[in-house]
C-alpha cells in the first residue's frame, strides 16, 4: 500500500484546502443552511409522519416500531453518505474541470494530494455538519413527542459519519477523476446511489432474499444505517458499527491511491 | 565571476503518451534576467516550464529553484518560485482582492504583511480600482494582470510566465511587457514563453529555442538568428522570372526556401548573398536582416524536411 497518498492527509497544505472551501461556505451559510435543514423535515414529515400514519408498525430485530423510528436513523446515515458523495463528485468537478482553480492552486506550495485530501476532508466535514443538523431536527421531533430515540448516542454518532462520509468522498473523487464530460454524471446516480441506496435499508427493510443478504454484507451504508439504527433505538453498540467502519477504512485504503494517480493523470496529463 | 543560476534545470526528458517530448534539454536562468522559451507549437516548451515548476515529473534530469531541489525539497523549491499559466486559473469564489489573500494562504512560512503586500500589488498593478470585482468580470489585460500578481505574491525569485500576452490587444499587451520589466528590475529571474516575437526580443535578455523537444539554438537574439536563420534573407515572389533557375540554384547549395503568401524567403549567410547576387544579377529582390519570424520560419521548414526524410 503507497502510505505516500496518506500522508499528505496531515499537511498544512491540506488543511489549507479545507479552510478555502469553509471561507467560501462561511460566506453563503445563511442560504446553505436551508436544503440541509429542510430536506430531512421534509423528509420525516412526508414518509415518518405521513406514509408513516398510512402504515401498520414495522418490526424490526423482533420488535414493533413506527415507521418515523426506522427511519430517522437511516435518513441520518444518508444525507452523510449523499452530502459527501455530491459534494465530492460535482463540486470538486466542477471546480477542477470548469473553474481551473485547483490549477490556481497547484501552482502554489499545493501538491495534487493536498487538494485530493482537502477536497475529501471538505465532503465528510459538509456531510457531517449536514448530519448534525439532521440531528437537530430529530431532536425537535423528539421534543413534541413524536420520537424517541437514545439522544447521547447522536453526539457519539457523528465521528462515524464523518468516517463514512470520508469514504463515500473517495467513491465521488473516482468519478472525478474518470467521468469523461458533465454530460456523463448521470452515470454515478445509476452504478452507485441508487444501488448502494436501495440495498441498504435506509427507507424499507430490505425482502429476505438470499441474493440481497449477500449484497447487503458488502453495502457500508446498509451496516451504518442497521448499526445507527440499534445504537439510536435500542442504545447497543452493535458489530454492524464495526463493519461499516471496516469497509470505510477498507474503502480508504483502496480507493485514495487509485484516485491519486487518476487524478495526476487528468489534471496533469501525466502518470 | 559568473552569477549562481536561480534555475538550474538540467538533462530533462520526459515522455507523455509514449512520446518523447522534452529530451535532454537544460534551462538556466540567472537574477535580474528574462529567458524568452521559444519553438513552434509542440516543441516542448511547456512541458519543459510544467516541469519546472512541478506539475509535470522528469523522467529524467534535475531542477533547482534557488538552490532548492524541486523533487527532494519540494517545498522550499517551490516557496520560491510563481508561476503564471497560460490559461486563467482564478479561484472564481474570490474577489479580485480575495484571491491574492487566498493565494498567500497557500504558503508556508506565511506572508508576515499578506495585506500590506495585497494592497502593494493591487497599486501596482492598476488593480486597486477592481480590488472588490470578481475577476471574470475584468478585461483580458487586467486578468492577466491578476495572474502575474498573483504569481509574485509571495516574492518568488524565479517567475515562469507561460504566454502572458496571448489574446491581448496591443495596449493591454505594452502593459503586461511593463510589469514584466519590472519584475526583473526587482532581481527576479523570469523565465517567459511567447509566440510573439517582437515580445521575445524586446523582453528576453537570452533565448533558447527547442524544437522537437530538443535546445536547437542559445544565446542573445542576434546570435540564435545567426545560428538558426543566417545573417540576411532574401525575399522576392514566388512568380518571379526565373523560378525554376532560383529553385536549383537553391537545391544545388542544400537550401530551401519558406513561403510567406506569395514570397520566397531565402535566409542566406554573407558569402551565399554575395552567391545570389551573382547568379541572378538582373532580378529584383528584397534583402533584410532576420528576425525571429524568420526563425520559426526556418525551423518550421527543417521540421517539415526532417519528416519528409
Amino acid at each position: 500500500m503507497p502510505t505516500s497518498a496518506f500522508i499528505p492527509a496531515f499537511a498544512w497544505q491540506s488543511r489549507a484546502i479545507l479552510g478555502r472551501h469553509w471561507r467560501v461556505h462561511l460566506r453563503k451559510w445563511h442560504t446553505a443552511l436551508l436544503p440541509p435543514l429542510m430536506e430531512p423535515l421534509i423528509m420525516l414529515l412526508a414518509f415518518g409522519v405521513g406514509l408513516g400514519s398510512q402504515m401498520t408498525a414495522l418490526t424490526w430485530n423482533g420488535t414493533s416500531i413506527d415507521y418515523l423510528t426506522y427511519l430517522a436513523p437511516g435518513i441520518l446515515a444518508y444525507t452523510a453518505f449523499m452530502t459527501s458523495f455530491f459534494q465530492s463528485l460535482f463540486s470538486a468537478y466542477v471546480r477542477m474541470h470548469f473553474q481551473k482553480s485547483w490549477e490556481g492552486q497547484l501552482t502554489t506550495q499545493v501538491r495534487l494530494e493536498h487538494v485530493v485530501w482537502g477536497e475529501a476532508f471538505w465532503a465528510a466535514s459538509m456531510a457531517t455538519m449536514y448530519a448534525a443538523m439532521v440531528c437537530v431536527v430529530l431532536v425537535g421531533f423528539g421534543a413534541f413527542g413524536s420520537l424517541t430515540l437514545h439522544w447521547p448516542w447522536l453526539l457519539a454518532a457523528l465521528p462515524l459519519l464523518f468516517l463514512g462520509a470520508l469514504a463515500f468522498s473517495a467513491i465521488g473523487l473516482l468519478f472525478t477523476a474518470t467521468l469523461p464530460s458533465m454530460d456523463h454524471m448521470g452515470l454515478p446516480f445509476f452504478l452507485v446511489i441508487m444501488p448502494i441506496g436501495f440495498a441498504s435499508n435506509t427507507y424499507f427493510p430490505l425482502p429476505d432474499l438470499p441474493v440481497l443478504n449477500q449484497i447487503s454484507l458488502v453495502n457500508p451504508l446498509y451496516h451504518l444505517c442497521e448499526g445507527l439504527r440499534w445504537l439510536l433505538i435500542t442504545g447497543e453498540v452493535h458489530w454492524h458499527l464495526a463493519a461499516a467502519a471496516g469497509l470505510f477504512v477498507l474503502m480508504l485504503l483502496v480507493l485514495i491511491p487509485i484516485n491519486m494517480r487518476l487524478l495526476r493523470r487528468r489534471v496533469f496529463g501525466d502518470g | 565571476m559568473s552569477i549562481a543560476p536561480l534555475l538550474d534545470a538540467r538533462g530533462l526528458v520526459k515522455s507523455l503518451g509514449g512520446k518523447r517530448v522534452v529530451d535532454g534539454v537544460d534551462l538556466t536562468c540567472a537574477p535580474g534576467e528574462v529567458l524568452g522559451l521559444l519553438g513552434p507549437n509542440g516543441a516542448g516548451k511547456t512541458t519543459s516550464l510544467r516541469m519546472c515548476y512541478g506539475f509535470l515529473r522528469p523522467d529524467a534530469g534535475t531542477i533547482s529553484i534557488a538552490g532548492h531541489d524541486l523533487t527532494s525539497a519540494p517545498d522550499a523549491a517551490r516557496q520560491a518560485l510563481g508561476v503564471c499559466t497560460q490559461d486563467d486559473t482564478f479561484d472564481a469564489d474570490f474577489s479580485v482582492r480575495g484571491n491574492l489573500e487566498q493565494t498567500g494562504r497557500y504558503y508556508r512560512p506565511r506572508i508576515p504583511d499578506l495585506k500590506q503586500r495585497t494592497d502593494e500589488l493591487l497599486d501596482q498593478f492598476g488593480l486597486k480600482e477592481y480590488e472588490h470585482h470578481m475577476p471574470e468580470m475584468l478585461s483580458g489585460g487586467y486578468k492577466r494582470r491578476l495572474m502575474i500578481a498573483r504569481a509574485v505574491l509571495h516574492r518568488p525569485k524565479v517567475v515562469f510566465l507561460d504566454e502572458p500576452t496571448t489574446g491581448l490587444d496591443p495596449q493591454a499587451r505594452v502593459a503586461v511587457w511593463e510589469l514584466i520589466a519590472s519584475l526583473r528590475t526587482q532581481g527576479m529571474a523570469v523565465v517567459l514563453t511567447t509566440h510573439y516575437m517582437d515580445e521575445a526580443e524586446r523582453l528576453s535578455d537570452r533565448l533558447l529555442v527547442l524544437q522537437s523537444g530538443k535546445v536547437r539554438a542559445g544565446g542573445l537574439a542576434k546570435h540564435v538568428l545567426g545560428d538558426v536563420v543566417g545573417e540576411h534573407v532574401v525575399v522576392l515572389p514566388v512568380n518571379t522570372m526565373g523560378a525554376e533557375g532560383i529553385q536549383a540554384w537553391l537545391t544545388s547549395r542544400g537550401l530551401s526556401a519558406s513561403t510567406v503568401l506569395a514570397n520566397w524567403h531565402l535566409p542566406l549567410d554573407a558569402a551565399g548573398l554575395a552567391a545570389f547576387v551573382a547568379a541572378f544579377p538582373t532580378l529584383r529582390y528584397e534583402v533584410r536582416i532576420p528576425t525571429l519570424d524568420d526563425l520559426f520560419l526556418a525551423l518550421a521548414e527543417e521540421k517539415s524536411s526532417g519528416s519528409r526524410t
